[in-house]
């Protein structure tokens, strides 16, 4: 089920919450169980065990981890939960990767699998993995309560789309948190700003990286307007997403971490991912990175662990070699800038504008369907692809998205945000917000409802 | 402390929006038909468990067509793209000086071509040999007027035309000169009836017949007309009024429509409730009809292939012959004409809009 959706926002949401502001506190979690199963299962009924399964294989390598009185028996369980998890989510996502690399390498006929996809699999993988490590290395004690783990593992806010919530940050609260009026109220504000950067921001950007698909009137003009539009939509996409689960966990008394800061101020393509999907990037230092030893090795070692955790977070995105070179080219950025402490000296908006070409190019890379596309893409964008400058419908989609671009090169900053809580702290400013956000709930129910059905981009990963 | 309370009731009030909405989602009486929008709305589907997927598919689609004050919030929806985000075209629907009209783009030369390769197998499979007297002409869309001047896309038109303006088999007739926006409906594709004499005109003087002085006596229709893209565009524009031409020619005619055949008139006022009132024209979409004149002063026939353009302007030329065939293949096969019709030295007038040979692959 899409946030994005009137299903969502009119039949599931006030359903749920109904239910769970009713229900008496020892009844919550079950309450929430039971809806996120209900969220999973609208979308993918048919692999709802798969969700059940995980679920009961965490929650038991948890507790056998937790018990086993020696170390070769928690790592034993450690292992099973990394294996069965990781082979699930390598047969679902990559097995057909994997065989028509292999197709294509020895010249091979073996048969693809063809196998759905589950939403959210490697978002609450990863989630579950961040349990029993962290059972294993003591960091966290094993939940005994199955229906609060379960909870944790299908919690719907967070469940297909992110951002990573580790248990650890949330262990407290599954078994005691508070609800507060003031918090409902912030919940909700930070879920209508996800859903007016959904719908109206990156849906708008969508169609304009599909309407130039589409065009056969393609130039660099128009090049450029998709790059920096697929750009500004994937954003607006992610961070929506990330805002409107963020902004329910509020609303349910959870406080999940951010997932983004403003990721296109950065200057450098490490501040870039200290800033960009903060919560995977912490998951795979803490649990790959850091394990493979970080940078306390040799510089050579070093390199390998970077290209590997690098290789490895393209590769999370997508099953294609696209994304797989998309991490390798942030690996070989984040290498250049740790070799060449003189960039750091460079004036900030030449770091800036570097760092943006840097992001645009490489989400060309990310949106294309092969390689081969890629490069088509990326020589239209340097003007080596044979496109005139300025086409007819250049002219006019530019003009017809002028004020779009402004929006979300504006909205993609601190401004609205401060902006926002200047306002708020006027007496006339505090309603007035709440004017502004019934607007954006008013205005995404009118593109929902004009509209056709629009999935998150994130759900594919 | 104050400012908190305010804020408070703020949020209650944005909850009680929210409420309200989602008790109408749940309790509303469902609506059968989208008036606005010209087609039927989804309903509650039943839980099959055998088919879950397709039961969600289903309720996705009837919540959306079934969600109070739809018609509003889509009309919401349109004056923020147009007025707030700054949009030039809502769903490919622009607005110029009040008239609405679709973006077609690009030019889909492969559909011309095939719209061609149709037309000239009906001529060298029923007409060659049979017909000598045969006349092409292109109805432009109101976009030929309205797209290039206020910066709106279409397709390239001088293009089209230059293709359709070789055939060696129909005289070209060029009705671009004939028209202006106001000729069109502002909320519909189609062109007014009462502004076509001179398009009649041009039409009849290339098919060698006598052109008449067009003694029509308009006539309003009472039920208001909201346009294909009154319900497209969703924005808040008047309805029109629509016009048919009568005459005393007119009203003496017979219409048989092959199909059924049933008897009527030009007008057909059993379709003044239709969900389309250009309807009214010659009963709509109908792939064989004929408009016999009895009191016709000589025995001379004509056939139209045409489309829906046709149904408001066959009717003006009807004084010029005893009998009119109208055929529209996007209802009936081209390769089995000569199984319905006979063809024998009948005037032939292919009348076919721009948007139809760019999207010809409705034509059979």
């Amino acid at each position: 089920m899409l946030f994005s959706s009137v299903t969502f926002l009119y039949y599931f949401l006030p359903a749920v919450m109904g239910l769970y502001f009713l229900a008496p506190r020892g009844w919550k979690n079950a309450v929430l169980l039971l809806a996120s199963l209900l969220f999973y299962g609208w979308g993918e009924p048919r692999l709802l065990w798969l969700m059940v399964f995980t679920i009961a294989l965490f929650y038991l390598c948890g507790l056998a981890i937790g018990t086993a009185q020696s170390r070769k028996w928690k790592k034993f369980w450690l292992l099973v939960s990394i294996v069965v998890s990781v082979g699930l989510l390598g047969l679902f996502k990559y097995a057909d990767f994997f065989i028509s690399s292999m197709n294509a390498l020895t010249g091979l006929g073996l048969p693809l699998l063809h196998l759905a996809l589950p939403v959210g699999i490697s978002f609450y993988t990863f989630q579950s993995l961040s349990y029993t490590i962290d059972v294993y290395r003591g960091a966290v004690p094993p939940q005994k309560n199955p229906i609060s783990f379960g909870a944790y593992v299908a919690l719907f806010p967070q469940l297909i789309a992110g951002p990573i919530v580790r248990y650890v940050d949330v262990a407290r609260e599954l078994d005691s948190r508070s609800h507060s009026w003031e918090d409902a109220m912030a919940g909700i504000r930070r879920f209508l700003v996800g859903l007016g950067k959904k719908v109206i921001l990156a849906d708008n950007f969508a169609l304009l990286v599909e309407l130039f698909r589409q065009s056969g009137e393609k130039s660099v003009v128009f090049a450029w307007m998709y790059a920096i539009a697929f750009t500004l939509n994937i954003y607006f996409d992610f961070s929506g997403y990330s805002d409107m689960a963020i902004g329910l966990g509020r609303v349910l008394g959870f406080h999940f971490p951010e997932n983004f800061n403003y990721p296109y101020l950065s200057r450098s393509a490490t501040e870039f991912w200290r800033r960009w999907h903060m919560t995977l990037g912490g998951w795979f230092r803490d649990y790959i990175y850091i394990p493979m030893g970080g940078n306390r090795v040799s510089r050579g070692r070093w390199i390998v662990n970077i290209l590997t955790v690098w290789m490895l977070t393209g590769l999370w995105h997508g099953a294609a070699w696209n994304f797989v070179l998309w991490g390798l080219v942030f690996a070989v950025l984040l290498l250049a800038e740790k070799s060449l402490p003189g960039l750091q000296k460079l004036p900030d908006g030449l770091r800036w504008l570097y760092t943006m070409l840097a992001v645009v190019f490489s989400f060309v890379l990310f949106n294309a369907d092969s390689i081969s596309q890629a490069g088509r893409d990326m020589a239209n964008l340097l003007g080596l692809g044979g496109l005139p400058l300025l086409t007819d419908a250049a002219v006019y989609y530019l003009k017809s998205y002028a004020l779009l671009f402004v929006v979300g090169f504006v909205g993609a900053t601190p401004l609205p945000a401060r902006l926002g809580r200047r306002i708020s702290e006027t007496r006339l400013g505090s309603i007035l917000q709440w004017a502004f956000f019934a607007g954006v709930l008013l205005v995404c129910t009118a593109y929902l409802v004009d509209g056709s059905f629009s999935p998150f981009l994130y759900f594919r990963f | 402390m104050k400012q908190n309370k305010i804020g408070s009731i703020g949020c209650i009030l944005l909850l009680a929006v929210w409420a309200a909405l989602t008790f109408g989602a749940w309790f509303a009486s469902p609506e059968a038909v989208s008036e606005s929008e010209r087609r039927p709305l989804a309903q509650l589907p039943a839980f099959d468990f055998k088919k879950p997927g397709e039961f969600i598919g289903k309720f996705e689609e009837y919540t959306l067509d079934q969600f109070p004050l739809r018609d509003s919030f889509r009309r919401l929806k349109s004056l923020f793209h147009y007025h707030v985000l700054n949009q030039k075209d809502n769903n490919d629907i622009y607005l110029v000086n009040g008239y609405a009209a679709k973006m077609e783009y690009p030019l889909n030369t492969a559909s011309v071509n095939r719209a061609l390769g149709k037309f000239r197998n009906i001529y060298e499979t029923c007409l060659k040999g049979n017909c000598e007297n045969i006349v092409f002409a292109v109805v432009p869309d109101k976009g030929y007027y309205l797209a290039q001047p206020n910066g709106y896309l279409s397709m390239d038109y001088d293009a089209l035309f230059s293709m359709v303006q070789g055939l060696e088999w129909a005289k070209y007739v060029d009705l671009t000169e004939l028209l202006r926006p106001e000729d069109y409906y502002r909320t519909d594709t189609h062109w007014r009836q009462e502004k076509l004499l001179p398009v009649a005109q041009a039409l009849l003087a290339a098919l060698g017949r006598e052109v008449g002085q067009g003694s029509y006596t308009p006539v309003n229709l009472e039920r208001p007309f909201y346009g294909v893209y009154y319900g497209q565009a969703a924005l808040p524009m008047e309805p029109e009024t629509m016009t048919i031409l009568t005459s005393q020619v007119l009203e003496s005619c017979i219409v048989t429509n092959l199909e059924t055949g049933k008897e009527s008139g030009v007008y057909d006022m059993d379709k003044l409730e239709s969900p389309d009132l250009y309807d009214v024209y010659l009963s709509g979409a109908v792939s064989l009809m004929t408009i016999e004149h009895p009191n016709a002063p000589e025995e001379k026939e004509l056939i139209v292939f045409r489309d829906s353009f046709g149904s408001s302007l066959v009717p003006l030329l009807a004084e010029s012959y005893s009998k009119i065939t109208l055929v529209d293949i996007r209802y009936v096969s081209s390769q089995m004409l000569d199984k319905f019709l006979t063809f024998d030295g009948q005037d032939v007038l292919f009348l076919y809009s721009t948007l139809i040979l760019n999207n010809s692959a409705t034509l059979k």
